[in-house]
Order: structure tokens, then C-alpha cells, then sequence
């Protein structure tokens, strides 16, 4: 779960950017040391830097040693799709004391790199805007805290399948109340029509 | 089976269906039809008395309708629950069953569907797999050579629980069958059908074959396949010992099945690539590999579930990698065939998995959702200012989240916003924001993107679970498309603010893609619909404006749609390349004092003035910064 903090309110803006090779993926199409030269030039950024793995325990290690070293509140990553690593990212600027919704990444990988590998000053280009935006973002970013809900402690499975009564035993051995639906009269669904099943041959009931 | 029903934490409810999951993660409300037996479930003893009175037949379906069963009935002897049910569409209403229950007096006939609603926390969907009916394919002639069988005919048909108790017979004339060919890949693997592979089809005919050989050693079997696939532990040596055993192996698809109308024997014509020559051998019987597809009620759960469909029809995953077993719905996970045809190793896998999934959320106390909701500045709704609110927030929240009492200004109930910002967009006052997503920080982003020469740009607003997904999976696939596309994401396409869209036309963008989700997947229900409904409402202002066709465009794309992002760039890049510079100059020129116009109302937009004088600042950076890089 993420730990919260909060910042001050109008502190000044300190950003730290981070450009990922993510190894030859994205350093294999664009230089990320133009891109760093280029964040260095944007407002507020105080610190920019490439990293070779920003994922890896060194790369979150070392986000985590600069928001301490260079007092940074804000974190911009490009690097990969937020589908991918955001919640990692979040956690790492969470473990260093900032409130996780002040880290933004930019996609410079599945949707740059590896979309443009034949257009590498097109893709370098986009690299730096995407940056940029990211950036910009983080200049209007608040703390925020995440919603604390409350949790039915009762499962409900649909399909009475092999699958799903794989699911129910694990989820009621676990001691939690699951409710097996099933349309047809009988559970078992398609595992109980065979005779025998692979590799093993034995019974399917 | 039955260890599922002896389970005390598991409530087995057979002959039901889910009709309505509302709710979010930890807190769903699920509605559900047990529909009516016609037998009480707490008198019924299971005994079968009802049956052997019972004087009507019809095909039974669990047997693949070779055998019948009664009006009153249980599919299988090992049914659970092992409660029978009255087949009130072939019921002659003899209450013979009646009678025989005696004073059990299980059996009521008054008995209707009734709908329960239950409180969940978490659900596992595993809908499972339905199968392909080979009868379209008329070079085989199932349907019309009786000898010619489906896999799962031949399951019950060797079955010694099935309708002949294992004994093998073909349907023409009840004689054991001495020479059988399989058929694999009957429906799949062909693209006039299903193009993918049903994953389980070569080791399942393979089990077949080893099972008959095992009953009958004398018998002889021949598998067609075009290629043998055993990727998992142990299935290669499977195969071995089926070759061991005599079974024999051609590799080539049969293009024709051909009958004797005598005998009834088929005719198999294929290709054998192997000695590379068309062959024609005479089987007993024929029984045809078929194709996994989606059940066919698929699309109805994805709808009642909101989860999306992978090309093909599956259940679609958060990440096929990452996070195969999540849906993109936080509490809804995938078990089993319904995500994609699967063998029973990794089906039972599949389904520890998503319960070790699910149970982390109901094992806790409490669990965290993003707090990417909608917030309102009472001071700016038509409540405040004009004594009445509009209401247009309300009609815009697919959840019911926004509500508004009497003369008061719109308030949103923060547990039940699933934040799809909708009612942010739709807010003609500007009067509601959405934390994390706010108008300052959209616009500070698309005056970034389009710092650097925005006539060649052509900004994408994607929605964060499917065109952003599909822009993802463009990249993944390395499907190239223009460098010049500079990608924005909002949470749904609902939040695309008319605004943002006027004010990059305003800044001088060579083009803009309105995409979301496709209306059935949507994440938000109906958000896809609002935002749909802004994008037409856009698309004829521009027309009307006479913008270039091309340089506004609206398309919907799933994230297992890459190839769609790729050629829809690219299809945008090629309207900019055919205008010339000065012609896209001065359409840019002539419609920005329209732009403006319509922004008038803009700069009132808390944030949105700070938001300004920073983008006018960082835009200088960027361009200087550019130069010295």
C-alpha cells in the first residue's frame, strides 16, 4: 500500500527528471543524454539525468537518493507506458517521502522508440515534447491522498468450470464465503463431459 | 466437483445467471436469476423417482443430444448439486413426478425465477469456452454423413458414463468403428473461421486416439493435422508414446470428405505433405478436431461486466504479460477458456491465480482506489450564480455519482465516482474539475506538445484503457506510424473537453484525433457515449468552418487494436502531406479568430490563467532548449 505525505503548499518547484535507456529500447534509437540536455533547459528542473535501467533497484535507488539530495518535489520519468511501470515509480517516490501523485511518466518507449525505430530524429523530437509535457504537468500536480474504501469480504465466481471451481476451492480455503454460480444445472461445465484427460489420463470427475 | 460442493465457505448456486454487477472494487452489488427448477432445492434428495415416472423424452444437450432425457431430470448421474429440474417446455403437466415425490413433496410447480441481489467484494469470471459448429464447413459433411463426428460426440461416445457406457459405435449402423481419422483443426487456423489456434486441439485428439488404441488395440487411427504442438510438460512424450503405439500421423489438411451411400464409409481427400501427393484413404468414421470460441452469450457479460474483448471474442487481460489475470476493473479477474482457449493444467492454474488475486482484496479491511475523482467549485455552478442548477452533471454521470438538492450546487459523492470526467467536460460553467486531470494540467501538456512547429504535430487525446492501451500495443508490435503524433491521456473520452480540442486548433496543430474505446468496452459505462456525442457535435463545427477533412478525426480503438493506431496516424499524416504549407498556413491562420471565439469563456477556467503565462514561459524554454540540444 502507498504511504502518504504532503507538501507544503506554494513551496518552490524542484524537478527532477529522469531519461531511461531501458537498455537498447529506447537508447538504441535516441540518445537520452540530448534528451537530459534538453529537460536541463526547462523551467523549474533542477536536476536531469539518464539512467540506464530506471525500473531496476538502482535506477529507483537513485530517484530516491536525489529527491533527498537536490530537496526535489516533483518527478518526471520517461521511459516506459504508465500501463507498465507507474505503480513502481510511485512507490519508489513514496518510500523517499513524496506524495506519489507528484511523479508523471512519459511514454518514450512503446509509444516513441518502438514506434518510430526508422525516425530517429522524428523519434528525439517526440521524446523532448513528451518530456516537456510531462513536465508541465507536474507544475500543476497536488498532493493528493487515495480513497480508503471499505471491503465485503465475500467472493463470487462465475462459471462452475474447471477454472472457476479451481478458483472457489482456493478463495473458501482461504476462509472466505464465495458464491458459485453456474447457468446450467450442474457444475463441472466441459471438464465433466470429457473422459480422461491428459497426460496423465485420469478421470476428469 | 463435489469437493466444491462440500465445501461449507462454497454456495453452490446451479441454474443461475448473473444479470447486473453495479458497485466497484470491495463493494460491488451483484444482481442474480436462479431460475426456477420447478423443484425445491431443500426437499429434493436427489433419489430420481420423478425421472423413472416421467413420461416424456427429449435429446439430452450435455450428451451432445445423442441420448434423451426425461421432463424431469439432472443432466449427468454425478450432478451438483444433485438437484433435478422440471422441463417445463416439455412438461405434459401429468404430475406422475408429483406423485412419485410423494410426501418429500419437492416438486412446485408455481415456482418462478427469482432475482437476488448479493454483496461482493471481489469476482472471478470464468465463463469457459463453447465450441465451433462444423456443419458450415460443407467439404466435411458434418450433418450429412452420419458417421461424420464432433470431438465432443466422440467424448460422451467413449465415455462409460455416456449414452453407449464406452462402447464406441458409429451412428449409421451401431458397428464398431475399425478405421478412424481425426481430423485437427476443424474451424481454427483458417482464416475463413478463426485464425488462431484453439491451443489444447493436438494434445486433446492425441488423448483420443491413446484413449481408443488403449480400449481396442486393434483398431486403427490416423490424425491429419497441419502441425503437432506440445509445448507443455510431458506432452511431447505423450505424442511419442501415441506413435509408439501405432497411431498414425499425417501431416496435411483434408480439403473433401466423400461417402459411400451404401456403407456409409467416408472418403478423407487430402494432401499428405510428407510424400508430397494427394491422398485418399477409406475411414469407418471421421471425427472432426473443432475450433474454441467464445461462448456465445460473451458479449452479453462484457457488457454486465464492462470488460473489454480481445479480437476474436476473449475476454480481454490489463496486461498480457504483466497482469494476465486482471481485468482492466479493479475487483474483476479471469479464470479459465473465457480469456482464451486453454488446456485444464493451466485452466486449474488460472484459477488458483485469480483467487490469490482476489483474496488480497478480500482478505483486507479496507482497500485503496485512486483519488482521481471529481471535485466542484459551488461558487461557479448555476446554482450559485443563477439560482438553478443546470443539471447537465447529473445527466452525464454514468454512476449516479453527482447529485443535487434542491436550490444547492452540484455535489459529488466521492465513493461513488469512478472518475470517467464526463461531468467535468459536459459542465457548461466550467464549474467541476477532476483531481489529477484538471484543465491547467491538460493544458499546460498540449501547449508543450505543440511548442515546436504545431503545424506539423498531430495531437492524439487517447483514454487511458483502450486508445492509449492500443497506442501501447502499436508500439509493443512495432508497428511503425508517424513520429510527428503527440499523445495526451485522459482517464476516458468523456473528459475530451471541447476546449482543449479549439485551443490546439488555436495554437496552430496541423491535426487531432478525437479516440476512446469502442461503446462496448467502455470503462465508465456510458462515458464512451458523452464523449462520442461531444465528438460529432465537433466534427460538424469544424465541417462548418470548412476545415480540411482529415484534420479532425474521431475513431475508436481498443488496446488490442495496435495495427488500427499505427494506420490511423499514418492515414492523418498523409491528409497533412497532401495540403501544402502555405494552403495549411492559412486554413490555420483563418479559423483561429473562430478558435478564439469559442475559447472566450476559457481563460475564466480556474488555473487556467496560471496555466497560461506558464505555457508562454515554458514554450520560449522548449524552443530555446531545443536549439542549444
Amino acid at each position: 500500500m502507498i504511504e502518504q505525505s504532503h507538501q507544503p503548499e506554494n513551496e518552490e518547484l524542484r524537478i527532477g527528471v529522469y531519461i531511461c535507456h531501458c537498455g537498447s529500447n529506447i537508447a538504441g534509437v535516441i540518445d537520452p543524454k540530448e534528451v537530459v540536455a534538453f529537460a536541463e533547459g526547462l523551467p523549474d528542473v533542477v536536476h536531469a539525468t539518464d539512467t540506464l535501467y530506471a525500473c531496476a533497484d538502482s535506477g529507483q535507488r537513485l530517484i530516491k537518493e536525489d529527491i533527498e539530495k537536490h530537496k526535489l518535489n516533483r518527478i518526471v520519468v520517461s521511459a516506459c507506458s504508465v500501463r507498465m511501470h507507474e505503480p513502481t515509480f510511485r512507490g519508489a517516490v513514496a518510500e523517499a517521502g513524496l506524495n506519489p501523485f507528484l511523479m508523471e511518466m512519459a511514454n518514450i518507449r512503446e509509444q516513441c522508440t518502438w514506434a518510430h525505430g526508422h525516425d530517429r530524429e522524428g523519434a528525439l523530437q517526440k521524446s523532448m515534447d513528451l518530456t516537456a509535457a510531462a513536465i508541465a504537468k507536474t507544475r500543476f500536480m497536488t498532493p493528493l491522498d487515495m480513497i480508503d474504501v471499505p471491503v465485503t469480504h465475500k467472493a463470487l465466481v462465475i462459471g462452475g468450470g474447471v477454472a472457476g471451481i479451481s478458483a472457489s476451492l482456493d478463495l473458501a480455503e482461504q476462509g472466505i464465503e464465495t458464491i458459485l454460480v453456474e447457468k446450467e444445472p450442474t457444475i463441472g461445465g466441459v471438464m465433466s463431459q470429457l473422459n480422461k484427460t491428459f497426460p496423465t489420463m485420469d478421470c476428469s470427475i | 466437483m463435489v469437493d466444491a460442493a462440500r465445501q461449507p465457505r462454497i454456495d453452490v448456486r446451479a441454474f443461475t445467471e448473473v444479470e447486473k454487477v453495479e458497485g466497484f472494487v470491495g463493494n460491488f452489488k451483484v444482481t442474480l436469476r436462479e431460475k426456477a427448477k420447478h423443484v425445491l432445492a431443500d426437499r429434493c434428495n436427489g433419489c430420481g423417482d420423478c425421472a423413472k415416472v416421467c413420461p416424456i423424452e427429449v435429446p439430452n444437450h450435455y450428451e451432445l443430444n445423442l441420448a434423451p432425457r426425461k421432463a424431469a431430470y439432472v443432466p449427468m448421474s454425478q450432478s451438483v448439486p444433485l438437484i433435478y429440474s422440471i422441463d417445463l417446455d416439455a412438461c405434459i403437466h401429468c404430475y406422475k413426478c408429483v406423485e412419485a415425490c410423494g410426501s418429500l413433496e419437492a416438486i412446485d410447480f408455481s415456482q418462478e425465477d427469482k432475482i437476488v441481489e448479493e454483496d461482493i467484494g471481489a469476482i472471478v469470471v470464468a465463463t469457459g469456452f463453447s465450441h465451433f459448429d462444423p456443419s458450415v464447413m460443407e467439404e466435411y459433411g458434418y450433418g450429412r454423413f452420419p458417421n461424420v463426428i464432433t470431438s465432443m460426440e466422440m467424448e460422451r461416445l467413449n465415455n462409460s458414463a455416456g449414452p453407449t457406457m464406452g462402447n464406441l459405435i458409429r451412428p449409421s449402423d451401431r458397428r464398431n468403428p475399425q478405421r478412424i481419422a481425426f481430423i485437427n483443426c476443424v474451424g481454427s487456423r483458417d482464416k475463413r473461421y478463426i485464425p488462431s489456434c484453439s491451443n489444447f486441439c493436438c494434445m486433446y485428439s492425441i488423448k483420443n486416439a491413446v484413449l481408443l488404441k488403449q480400449m481396442n488395440p486393434s483398431v486403427d487411427i490416423t490424425i491429419y493435422y497441419m502441425d503437432i504442438r506440445t509445448p507443455s510438460k510431458g506432452y511431447e512424450e505423450f505424442y511419442d508414446r501415441a506413435r509408439e503405439m501405432g497411431i498414425h500421423f499425417i501431416q496435411g489438411r483434408p480439403s473433401l470428405i466423400t461417402e459411400d451411400e451404401a456403407t456409409h464409409n467416408l472418403f478423407v481427400h487430402s494432401e499428405d505433405i510428407t510424400l508430397g501427393r494427394v491422398i485418399e484413404n477409406e475411414y469407418d468414421m471421421v471425427m472432426l478436431n473443432q475450433a474454441a470460441i467464445p461462448q456465445p452469450d460473451q458479449n452479453h457479460m462484457s457488457s454486465v461486466l464492462n470488460v473489454a474483448q480481445s479480437p476474436g471474442g476473449w475476454f480481454m487481460e490489463y496486461h498480457p504479460k504483466l497482469r494476465p489475470i486482471d481485468s482492466p476493473t479493479d475487483g474483476i479477474f479471469f479464470a479459465g477458456a473465457c480469456q482464451g482457449p486453454k488446456d485444464i493444467p493451466s485452466s486449474v492454474a488460472q484459477g488458483s491465480a485469480a483467487a490469490s488475486r482476489a483474496s488480497r482484496i478480500l482478505l483486507s479491511e479496507r482497500w485503496e482506489i485512486e483519488p482521481i475523482v471529481a471535485v466542484v467549485w459551488p461558487e461557479r455552478c448555476t446554482a450559485t450564480t443563477k439560482g438553478r442548477a443546470c443539471g447537465l452533471c447529473v445527466k452525464a454521470c454514468p454512476y449516479g455519482a453527482v447529485v443535487i438538492e434542491g436550490d444547492k450546487a452540484a455535489e459529488i459523492i466521492t465513493a461513488k465516482c469512478h472518475g470517467c470526467g464526463g461531468c467535468v467536460a459536459e459542465c457548461p460553467e466550467d464549474a467541476i474539475s477532476q483531481l489529477h486531470y484538471t484543465d491547467a494540467q491538460l493544458l499546460s501538456q498540449i501547449r508543450a506538445l505543440l511548442a515546436d512547429k504545431p503545424e506539423e504535430k498531430i495531437l492524439a487525446l487517447r483514454c487511458h484503457w483502450c486508445s492509449y492501451g492500443g497506442a501501447d500495443l502499436a508500439g509493443t508490435s512495432h508497428f511503425e506510424y508517424t513520429a510527428n503524433e503527440r499523445g495526451i491521456k485522459v482517464m476516458c473520452s468523456a473528459r475530451m473537453d471541447s476546449d482543449f480540442i479549439y485551443e490546439a486548433y488555436r495554437l496552430g496543430a496541423g491535426a487531432v484525433l478525437f479516440s476512446g474505446c469502442h461503446p462496448q468496452d467502455c470503462h465508465y459505462i456510458t462515458g464512451q457515449i458523452i464523449g462520442a456525442k461531444r465528438a460529432v457535435r465537433l466534427k460538424k463545427i469544424f465541417e462548418r468552418m470548412e476545415m480540411t477533412e482529415g484534420r479532425f478525426r474521431v475513431e475508436w480503438i481498443s488496446a488490442a487494436e495496435g495495427d488500427k493506431y499505427a494506420r490511423v496516424l499514418n492515414e492523418m499524416q498523409d491528409v497533412l502531406d497532401k495540403m501544402s504549407p502555405e494552403q495549411l498556413q492559412e486554413e490555420i491562420a483563418r479559423l483561429k479568430p473562430e478558435m478564439e471565439k469559442r475559447l472566450k469563456r476559457f481563460p475564466g477556467v480556474p488555473g487556467v490563467p496560471e496555466a497560461m503565462l506558464y505555457s508562454d514561459n515554458l514554450v520560449d524554454a522548449i524552443l530555446k532548449s531545443k536549439e542549444i540540444a
